[in-house]
């Protein structure tokens, strides 16, 4: 069943990589996924988008989308919404923003319904860049929830961050607090045909020149910062011709040591639930754990111990 | 890992049709039901809808009309749909359906017509009991 997905993959079907798509963000079968897509021929730009909800993260990919197929370019986009915490339903409702003609193959957009409690994107995100780089995407845009602080985790994945601000928005402490400032690579002042914006892109200045104030050592490179409208288009050219010009930070031994910690957490989840059957030592433990009797620290290294012991 | 996936329904209104107060709360409630709905949004060709619905993986794709162009889009989204190779998608349509259309939407392979004065419950369970255990 996987391996004729795997097949149809390989042979660009684009029904097989929805299907993947599915079976990865659930976190099934990633190993053999990633086992079976093989190499991607070359890296893809993947670049996300942040910036607290309804500061036009959808609308702003829609505009790129356009931007970038009229460059010629191929691009995938993840959308991630909210998962419910109290049913685990979600309503994705990202993709209607993102107008696509549906007979361009060079086009695909995925809604994913994001954890809660697991920052601002979905699981096993790592795994479904790989999914669509392998599948010869050239770009691949990362639409967060926009939560915040969870944030800062996505820039270890993608090769650019982007924060949206939008006037209006509060003061400059509260970026700060979200401490999103410092980990984004670039600067967008969304909504830009609205008054404020002039003020807004004046505030983050002075926000960002504080930042260099204070450490006083290596001369950090300035973020470029830029002001955007997708209702009028203005900026949208100058934003995508940025974020293009900027280097891949995604190293290839990056991306192989995220396979590796990923195989290792796989085989030990395994390797626990199968063992969980017939091994009291393993039951008494994870029983005194839910009891909140030790500490989950203290759980995983006992854990860690008793297979290190065990595995024949 | 042995629980069963969300179901990810695809909720849609195809043509010139702007009344979405209906398919807005029927996604809130699959929503609170625990399902993961795409919603497509307004004024859709019936081929955007089915990329839509091929793309995001959907077990289900859930139409709104209310203009009166039933017999004509929901046909050609079925269609669209055999032509993906998507006949595992289940069809349901809401909105306003004259009686005497219904008997010939489900010969054409529409699952459910649910129409004014359907109780949310009552498309929530049919999804769950319509949906087989190999959504997977």
């Amino acid at each position: 069943m996987l391996e004729t997905l795997l097949e149809r993959f390989r042979r660009r079907d684009r029904r097989a990589l929805a299907r993947l798509v599915s079976l990865a963000a659930r976190g099934e079968q990633v190993e053999e996924i990633l086992a079976g897509i093989g190499d991607s021929a070359r890296p893809a730009r993947v670049v996300a988008f942040t910036g607290s909800g309804g500061v036009g993260k959808s609308t702003l990919v829609g505009k790129l989308i356009e931007q970038i197929r009229a460059q010629g370019q191929s691009v995938a986009v993840l959308a991630c919404d909210p998962q419910s915490p109290l049913s685990g339903g979600a309503l994705l409702g990202d993709r209607f923003r993102m107008p696509a003609r549906p007979d361009d193959d060079g086009v695909f957009i995925r809604s994913l319904a994001a954890v809660g409690g697991q920052g601002a994107l979905a699981e096993h995100l790592d795994v479904l860049i790989r999914l669509l780089e392998a599948f010869g995407f050239d770009v691949i845009l990362i639409e967060t929830v926009g939560a915040g602080q969870g944030d800062t985790v996505v820039r270890e994945l993608v090769d650019v961050l982007v924060l949206l601000l939008q006037p209006e928005m509060g003061d400059d402490l509260q970026w700060e607090k979200a401490g999103l400032l410092e980990v984004a690579d670039m600067i967008a002042i969304h909504k830009a045909d609205l008054p404020g914006a002039e003020r807004v892109e004046a505030q983050v200045r002075s926000t960002l020149a504080l930042g260099g104030a204070s450490t006083g050592e290596t001369p950090v490179p300035p973020v470029p910062i830029l002001r955007v409208s997708s209702r009028s288009s203005e900026g949208i050219n100058e934003l995508w011709q940025t974020i293009a010009a900027c280097p891949l930070r995604r190293g290839r031994q990056k991306s192989e040591r995220d396979l590796l910690r990923l195989a290792l957490q796989t085989l030990a989840v395994r390797f626990a639930t199968a063992r969980a059957g017939e091994s009291s030592e393993l039951q008494h433990l994870i029983r005194a754990w839910q009891q909140g009797d030790i500490s989950s620290a203290h759980a995983s290294s006992a854990l860690l111990n008793l297979l290190a012991n065990s595995r024949t | 890992m042995d629980k069963t996936p969300p179901l990810r329904v695809v909720l849609a209104k195809v043509g010139l049709d702007g009344h979405d107060r209906g398919i807005k709360i029927v996604a809130r409630a699959l929503r609170d039901a625990g399902m993961q709905v795409i919603y497509a949004g307004l004024w859709l060709t019936p081929e955007a809808v089915v990329r839509t619905v091929a793309d995001e993986d959907a077990d289900w794709l859930g139409l709104s009309l209310l203009s009166g162009a039933h017999m004509t889009l929901v046909p050609r989204v079925l269609q669209l749909l055999r032509e993906a190779g998507l006949e595992h998608v289940g069809v349901m349509v809401g909105g306003i359906i004259p009686e005497n259309d219904i008997p010939k939407l489900a010969e054409m392979g529409v699952a459910r017509v649910f129409g004014p004065g359907t109780s949310l419950p009552e498309i929530v369970s049919f999804l769950r009991e319509h949906s087989g255990a190999s959504h997977a």
